[in-house]
């Protein structure tokens, strides 16, 4: 296997190293989440601080043209701290390690 | 109906299987072949993840650099790098040759 240069062997590895760092967690049903990743385990059951979800929400009661553009609205909210079921779980980004 | 046409041939039920080419090979073999190249992951959302594909396990959650995040074939969302739950995962398509 191509040990590339950030030395990451399988994908938990790259959970792993974001431990302590703010990450971006897509979720099921149009969510999204920042925190600060404190632990986590093999469901991908997460532990986050500092916690602002945004929702997006489709307007489905206006006419929309198909394939146009359809307004969303956005709403956000703010956690202390916040227990994420792994099974809602689609994409987590590390903060860039640049 | 044509009543010269040949017979078919007859079938070799003593013939062992062809020896495997290079063009074929197991799902693993696959993925083993894809690891470090240009790969696009679509979700069973319809969403699609164009990067570099770091590694994976045997869930299928995948760790992708230099991501893309396409919906509908716009740029939605751009990732340094992105674990991916392996539920999520429709399939992954080689994006530049094995």
């Amino acid at each position: 296997m191509d040990a590339s240069s950030t030395g990451i062997q399988e994908p938990f590895d790259l959970i792993r190293l974001s431990l302590s760092e703010r990450v971006f967690v897509k979720l099921r049903g149009d969510r999204q989440l920042s925190g600060v990743l404190h632990a986590y385990d093999g469901h991908m059951n997460l532990i986050l601080s500092d916690v602002e979800e945004t929702i997006m929400i489709v307007d489905v009661d206006e006419e929309v043209q198909p394939g146009a553009q359809r307004t969303v609205n956005v709403a956000k909210r703010k956690m202390d701290m916040l227990f994420v079921r792994g099974d809602g779980v689609i994409l987590v980004s590390p903060p860039s390690r640049t | 109906m044509d009543d010269n046409t040949p017979p078919p041939p007859p079938p070799e039920e003593n013939s062992p299987p062809p020896a495997p080419s290079s063009h074929t090979g197991s799902p693993t073999d696959f993925l083993k072949g894809v690891v470090g190249k240009r790969v696009i992951v679509r979700l069973t959302s319809g969403v699609d993840y164009q990067g570099v594909l770091s590694c994976l396990d045997g869930y299928m959650n995948i760790a992708l650099e230099q991501t893309e995040e396409h919906v509908n074939g716009v740029v939605t969302n751009r990732y340094g790098d992105a674990f991916i739950r392996g539920n999520n995962v429709l399939y992954i398509s080689a994006a530049e040759p094995i």
